[in-house]
């Protein structure tokens, strides 16, 4: 990636020779940031050529609420809550993170009851989050009772969440020294069967959209990324082990229980829509395998260490640490002054924003179709791109 | 092209960061081996593959009790929510109908989004601060639980009713006590070594919903006329 | 105003035969468009209700339950709505154009519709090249869109007219390949002599392999000209926000909605005319009972039923499969169809020449 830097107005200028044999120009046209594709509010400026993208230059800042800057004004304990939006797909990693984080600066050791609980409602959390994805992946390509279908199936695992924490989305559920609340008696009686249940359905997700030609037609061979250039990018998540990189922090640094299940890392051989789409669905069932092997057994102990309204003042340094969440890597920089109980800076780093500058690689010489399912297959989530 | 269909991936030993991993790799399919043969086989796997998801939704017209809606209106009376539910902030009460709230305004200072702002007045009787009006501004609320996380007197509890709906935004903000005045645990310790019970008992005051003192309780804004009539009165 | 035309023509006729004067004809002209209004607009609501219907529970829904009993009302409510929308017209658009677009649209589809028959008496225009104005008017149908698309002023419009240029031309051919295999088997023009040509069994039966491929190639040919999915790329939501029809509101909305909902109809009523024996009874040969027990239920029941089930073949793809990219089209088009349907003409032809038709029924 030795690119000269360009400035927008650079990559606004039509191309003098577009390598076209018609005496065709070329065009701008925005995608967003009202786009149904875009899913939120993501404003892409696409420079195109009759159908065939030239350059894809994504814009920034529709949904930018500063919850980092919100992040230096809380406590610990209440930065957890605002973690919940940035990416509200994966809201209970995000807690992780800054839990983690603040244990680690700490010197908090957790029990294994918590470790266990954690690590089941991630995975869970990385289930749900997959179907939600695998349904607008199918709506993004023109079918629509695929969205209807995953929207159904991950109802079963929200209502899980509800269960024991009473919300389905933003959980703030994982606290800095343990868990919000203690598991609800019925919750391991629940979750397997959602477990049989999402089993059921992963089958007739394939019969219905992997296995379809069209689907394969549309997402074979189309919006390859090299794994080069998906390391030299930022790339983390699926789609970077859909390029061939089995990077996965579960297993290179394992943290919560991820060392004592046994799963397999799915990885892509190619680096286009198909495998990543193939990489999520096989990750929805090693989660699935991670969750069988856990649910049994939890084992005893407090649910919370620390007193949920004692002050948490973490000693004077800068803090990193990062987890995967359904999308990849999101990491955490925390600088503490070591007198105020408040961050002094939080800094996120959030695996949507790295994986969106993949697009522009993967897209060029694609047609407006294609677009559709890159975005789509890298499963973007704006709030957590603006942060 | 290739011969289409997914399938199981292909395990596989790699070596990551040092780390021996164990990955599953996507199928790719096969390349089709030119000739006609071949050919005709492909698309024969391709009309398949469009009948197989043919059959999948087919499955769920004519299958029974496949249907999922729920008519929410309609089910109002059989609705039940889950008893961690987090719907509307209540304040607990003891059995003679005392809350436990003493007014400590730990969950103003846990609140992160300045959603609960508690007003304190003093008790002529005991001449201990206790609770004038407790503020929740549902409009801000995020609903993080952790108020009800550091109560120290479990005076705080979810309700089960999640229709907040209102059409104007000031509506969104209530007094969540009924009345002002000392906690159930100080009645209880007056009753029981006599302290002037009914003394104290007498220094409650009602408190509405919408009561005195709230902001934005539909009370009148630049530009915008007072809220009056029932909703405001109604608790 | 060619709509104008044929309904003149049908209070005309139907003037004549009963020989009333002057004032006669205008009532039978008003009598005429009341009932072309009033049955258009009630298929198109029908069509929407059934198609909401069954897409809700293909995806385990219910669909519309709240206007009238499990949602009966749904679409009339609905067409009130768009009724009495605000009419938005872009600031910068083509206002001649934009307000011409729909229009064509909608007359295209009226003037295949009227050609339709339903039963021996009830046939609005026997034309004598009935065949050969289907494929005209519905060629027609393509210039509403392009006008929709240019006149809107919008990139994604402009985007999805385009896409719909080069679809209709390329599905029209098939298309009228496989017009041209039923009209070489009925021996004419005529939809009347089409599907009298079948009373002595369904073509699709008699025409060996030949008529099936042409059926199927008709039903997805025509599906891509209506641009159903998952031929919907003019429209392809997900891609071009709507493509052709994204500027328009209201009323204007509502006719591309219309076009397209009974253009659906006049292709699957097209289809079941020309391969599945229009309002003729299914028959078998040799089995008297059982064919003078279908005889007896009346020809517009036969044929709505026919059409009933290729309009919910038609829904059932499209509620199941993905849609496809822009060249994938054009190859399926243009490396699949298009010599299908060219061989099959040719033996189609042969066939004929030969007179190998398949088990003649009744004789």
């Amino acid at each position: 990636m030795t690119a000269p830097i360009r400035t927008l107005d650079d990559r606004i200028r039509p191309s003098d020779t577009p390598d076209s044999p018609l005496d065709t120009q070329e065009y701008f046209i925005n995608m967003g940031p009202q786009h149904p594709a875009t899913h939120g509010v993501l404003r892409l400026m696409l420079k195109l050529d009759g159908e065939t993208i030239r350059e894809v230059i994504p814009v920034l800042g529709y949904i930018h609420r500063g919850i980092e800057k919100m992040g230096e004004a809380m406590t610990y304990r209440q930065f957890v809550h605002l973690t919940d939006r940035i990416d509200y797909l994966s809201a209970l990693v995000n807690n992780w993170v800054v839990a983690r984080g603040v244990e680690v600066a700490t010197g908090t050791e957790t029990n294994d009851r918590i470790e266990y609980i954690r690590t089941i409602f991630a995975e869970i959390e990385r289930i749900q989050s997959h179907m939600l994805w695998w349904g607008v992946l199918g709506m993004d390509l023109g079918a629509f009772t695929p969205f209807l279908y995953g929207f159904r199936d991950r109802e079963t695992l929200t209502d899980i969440f509800e269960e024991t924490i009473g919300c389905r989305l933003t959980m703030n559920y994982i606290q800095p020294g343990g868990v919000m609340h203690d598991l609800h008696p019925n919750f391991v009686k629940r979750t397997k069967a959602a477990l049989a249940y999402s089993k059921s359905k992963l089958h007739e997700y394939e019969e219905l959209l992997s296995g379809n030609v069209i689907l394969q037609e549309r997402t074979r061979d189309v919006g390859i990324l090299s794994a080069e250039d998906a390391v030299a990018l930022g790339v983390t998540g699926p789609p970077l082990r859909a390029s061939g990189v089995a990077y996965d922090l579960r297993k290179v640094e394992p943290y919560g229980v991820y060392d004592r299940v046994d799963f397999r890392t799915a990885v892509g051989s190619v680096g286009d829509c198909w495998d990543r789409y193939w990489v999520r669905v096989e990750e929805m069932r090693q989660s699935i395998h991670i969750v069988e092997q856990l649910i049994d057994n939890i084992p005893e102990g407090k649910t919370m260490l620390m007193k949920p309204a004692k002050k948490i003042v973490i000693p004077e340094g800068v803090y990193y640490n990062q987890m995967e969440t359904a999308r990849g890597i999101l990491g955490m920089v925390l600088v503490s002054d070591g007198t105020s109980d408040k961050p002094y800076r939080i800094h996120l780093r959030s695996p949507n924003f790295n994986n969106l500058w993949a697009l522009d690689a993967m897209s060029r010489g694609g047609r407006l179709g294609d677009l559709v399912a890159n975005v789509s297959s890298l499963d973007l989530v704006v709030p957590d791109i603006d942060r | 092209m290739n011969v289409f269909g997914s399938g199981p991936g292909i395990e596989r030993r790699v070596n990551v960061a040092n780390n021996d991993v164990d990955v599953i790799v996507a199928p790719r399919g096969s390349s089709r081996p030119p000739g006609i043969i071949s050919w005709f086989r492909s698309v024969a796997i391709a009309i398949r593959s469009l009948l197989t998801g043919m059959r999948v939704t087919a499955g769920y017209l004519f299958g029974r009790d496949k249907v999922v809606t729920q008519q929410y209106p309609e089910n109002r009376e059989t609705l039940e929510m889950n008893e961690r539910f987090r719907g509307r902030l209540k304040l607990t009460h003891d059995d003679n109908g005392y809350m436990n709230c003493n007014g400590c305004k730990f969950c103003e200072i846990a609140c992160p989004n300045q959603s609960i702002i508690i007003k304190d007045r003093r008790n002529p009787v005991n001449d201990k601060s206790e609770l004038d009006q407790f503020i929740w501004r549902l409009d801000t609320c995020t609903f993080c639980n952790a108020c009800i996380q550091v109560c120290p007197h479990d005076a705080l509890e979810w309700g089960q009713d999640f229709e907040g709906a209102v059409y104007d935004r000031r509506l969104l903000v209530y007094t969540l006590n009924s009345y002002a005045g000392p906690q159930a645990r100080l009645i209880e310790r007056a009753i029981k070594k006599d302290e002037q019970p009914e003394e104290l008992k007498a220094t409650i005051e009602p408190r509405s919903r919408y009561g005195t003192g709230v902001p934005l309780a539909g009370d009148e804004l630049p530009g915008v006329p007072a809220l009056g009539g029932e909703d405001k009165e109604s608790t | 105003m060619s709509a104008a035309i044929v309904l003149l023509t049908l209070a005309e006729r139907a003037a004549a035969s009963l020989e009333v004067g002057i004032w006669g004809t205008a009532a039978w002209l008003a009598v005429a468009i009341v009932a072309a209004i009033g049955s258009m607009s009630l298929l198109g609501m029908a069509l929407v209700l059934i198609e909401r219907k069954v897409a809700a529970r293909f995806q385990s829904r219910l669909g519309p339950m709240r206007v009238g009993p499990h949602g009966l009302f749904q679409t009339v409510a609905d067409s009130i709505k768009l009724l009495i929308k605000e009419d938005i017209i872009p600031e910068q658009a083509d206002r001649i154009l934009f307000f011409l677009a729909p229009t064509f649209s909608l007359i295209a589809t009226l003037l295949a519709l009227v050609i339709v028959p339903v039963s021996p008496t009830l046939h609005l225009v026997d034309l004598n090249i009935g065949v050969v104005f289907f494929a005209a008017v519905s060629g027609f149908g393509v210039l509403g869109i392009l006008l929709g698309g240019w006149s809107s002023n919008n990139k994604w419009s402009l985007l999805g007219a385009m896409r719909a240029g080069a679809q209709f031309i390329s599905y029209e051919l098939s298309l009228t390949l496989c017009l041209i295999v039923a009209v070489l088997f009925a021996g004419s023009l005529q939809l009347s002599e089409v599907v009298a040509s079948q009373a002595d069994g369904w073509w699709i039966w008699r025409g060996h392999v030949v008529t099936i491929v042409a059926f199927v190639v008709f039903i997805i040919a025509s599906t891509a000209e209506l641009n159903r999915p998952p031929f919907d790329l003019p429209e392809a939501e997900s891609e071009l926000t709507g493509g052709f029809h994204t500027e328009f509101s209201g009323l204007r909305f509502a006719f591309f909605f219309l076009a397209e909902f009974i253009n659906m109809f006049v292709a699957s009523a097209l289809a079941a005319t020309l391969f599945l024996g229009g309002w003729m009874p299914f028959q078998v040969g040799g089995w008297d009972t059982f064919n003078s027990v279908m005889a007896i239920i009346p020809g517009p029941i036969w044929f709505a039923g026919k059409v009933a089930v290729i309009i919910f073949i038609s829904m059932w793809v499209r509620w199941t499969f993905p849609r496809l990219r822009v060249d994938q089209l054009m190859r399926l088009e243009w490396k699949f169809l298009l010599p299908i349907g060219i061989a099959n003409v040719l033996i189609a032809a042969v066939i004929i020449l030969s007179g190998l038709y398949f088990f003649p029924v009744g004789n």
